[in-house]
């Protein structure tokens, strides 16, 4: 029950870490707010809020399968798809969370030692406030995308495993695994965790006062990211449909 | 009959995992009203066919029927009906027995906090409401499990060896509470238990299973009639040699019991004859009566196993 708590609390920590680390060290010449806060993001949802998220969808029907607590719920006048879709919904909520709460915390540091002003450089402004606004925005919910598939294939996880430590180190290990070995066998285009990010790359980019372009990758992003969301949903729906709950 | 008399039916009811048949064309009716016992012996089917009657366990063929709902086709209307209680029962241990109570009531809606406490109430967990399940002892949980299957006022329980791990004085009052819902309520149950002599008690109707098939059913009072030609009798003073009394063309068998009690098996002859003959004789006949059947008699005639 205190998981989804811990999660938060550990990003928190980091956002914290990674002020004390690098807020200090780089002046407001170099960076201002909006790149801190963009810096900060992509430093807690690499490694860490990466592996809060996963962990938490990789629990969310294990554990009720372990628990059995999902035969209690199944056994009432709960469809399967209707108990499935409400976990879909849990990890994505979380996902929400824990990244408008990893938002909040940068923004604030940030705005300890930097402004949320233009971008600009020594001849002039380069991109207006309202425009960066809208990147940053645009950044912030475009990361939603990738993590959602991230969720999904906790989630998918969580249905063919039973048992929840185990469903978290299958998630998290073929996680880091496909990571270490996507390059080598070059399928890196086509797997979802190289988006993780992306949006925030490109919004790193305004911050610089670099001329950036969202299209024609966004769309990549987008696509390979729902792709693997709606596959993940459909095949863990179907596997949790057939299933036996016979203890 | 109509759809409405039968609370439960299982039609053709099959289930196999692989080349093991777990349930083999098990087809049987429970009535609305009436406690039906559903006894078999170890892998005999009963738990598989308890979680496919709840949707939990797909069947491989067959219909399952609550108040004349197919589960599979309309489940939510069908569920609505039931309250179940399979295995060990399952809580959120980290929440109170109120607020497990109040989760479930609201998945299956209009349950207010006044049928919480009065379920409380009947299962002895008042006083524990607001501690955690997982402080709750195994009789405890078991008593839980007992008043979540009671949300909502179902009018089928089915629950799986309900008693288990309680002691004789829980046993006794949750076997009594449940016997009572039905006659006052019409409240319908079935109910599967290792404890013969829980369903010999409680139960109006009882259904054996083996192999994954059923083998017998019948009403308890029918299946517990005494026997024609067998008498228990017990003796005031000295009691008969049973060689001697084997002499006599009426009586065919006689089994010497603890407590100087005989079971004797007559031949063509009635306990009014036998209690002449032992009287003609000079024994004192402290009592004379014929002799009933137990569940345990049935069950082992039938199946022909030790274990239940």
């Amino acid at each position: 029950m205190k998981l989804p708590y811990f999660g938060l609390v550990v990003v928190s920590i980091l956002c914290v870490l990674i002020f004390v680390v690098t807020g200090a060290s780089i002046d407001s010449e170099t960076l201002n707010a909006w790149g801190y806060t963009c810096l900060s993001m992509q430093l807690v949802f690499t490694d860490i809020g990466l592996i809060c998220i996963a962990v938490f969808a990789s629990m969310l029907i294990a554990e009720e399968t372990a628990f059995g607590t999902a035969r209690a719920v199944l056994s009432s006048p709960v469809l399967r798809w209707e108990f499935y879709v409400a976990k879909v919904l849990t990890g994505l909520l979380y996902t929400v969370v824990i990244t408008i709460v990893s938002l909040i915390i940068s923004a604030c540091l940030g705005a300890v030692n930097y402004q949320f002003g233009d971008v600009a450089d020594s001849i002039g402004v380069i991109y207006a406030q309202k425009e960066v606004l809208v990147n940053f925005l645009l950044a912030f919910f475009l990361s939603w995308i990738p993590l959602a598939a991230l969720v999904m294939y906790g989630i998918f996880i969580s249905t063919i495993v039973k048992k929840s430590g185990q469903a978290v180190a299958v998630t998290i290990g073929t996680m880091y695994l496909i990571d270490f070995t996507k390059h080598i066998i070059g399928i890196d285009d086509y797997i979802f965790t190289k988006h993780i990010g992306f949006s925030w790359r490109i919004f790193h980019q305004v911050t610089q006062g670099i001329d950036y372009q969202w299209t024609p990758q966004i769309w990549n992003m987008i696509a390979m990211s729902l792709i693997y969301c709606l596959v993940m949903f459909v095949a863990g729906l179907v596997i949790f449909s057939k299933r036996d709950f016979n203890g | 009959m109509s759809a409405n008399d039968i609370a439960l039916r299982l039609d053709d009811l099959c289930k196999s995992y692989g080349r093991i048949r777990a349930v083999d064309h098990l087809s049987l009716e429970v009535r609305a009203g009436e406690m039906a016992g559903f006894l078999g012996p170890n892998g005999a089917g009963k738990s598989t066919t308890l979680y496919m009657t709840t949707r939990l366990v797909h069947p491989s063929g067959g219909k399952i029927e609550i108040f004349g709902h197919d589960v599979w086709k309309n489940f939510k209307l069908a569920i609505q009906y039931v309250g179940s209680m399979l295995e060990t029962p399952s809580f959120y241990e980290y929440l109170s027995a109120r607020k497990n109570l109040e989760l479930m009531g609201r998945l299956r809606g209009n349950v207010d906090g006044k049928e919480i406490g009065e379920i409380l109430e009947r299962t002895g967990l008042s006083e524990r409401q607001n501690d955690k399940v997982a402080t709750y002892s195994h009789g405890m949980k078991q008593r839980l499990g007992l008043g979540m299957a009671l949300l909502c006022r179902p009018r089928l329980l089915v629950l799986d060896e309900p008693t288990n791990g309680m002691d004789p004085e829980g046993t006794r009052e949750i076997l009594s509470f449940l016997q009572e819902r039905v006659k006052k309520d019409g409240l319908t149950i079935f109910i599967s238990s290792h404890l013969l002599y829980e369903v010999e008690e409680y139960c109006d109707r009882v259904f054996v299973i083996n192999n994954g098939r059923l083998i017998s059913s019948g009403e308890v009072k029918e299946i517990l009639a005494p026997y024609d030609n067998v008498v228990l009798v017990s003796f005031g003073g000295k009691p008969p040699d049973p060689t001697s009394l084997m002499k006599e063309e009426g009586i065919e068998h006689i089994e010497s019991l603890p407590g100087e009690m005989f079971e004797i098996t007559l031949a063509n002859r009635d306990t009014v004859w036998l209690n002449k003959l032992l009287l003609s004789r000079g024994y004192k006949v402290s009592s004379i009566a014929p002799k009933r059947k137990t569940l345990k008699e049935f069950f082992l005639s039938i199946t022909g196993r030790h274990d239940g």
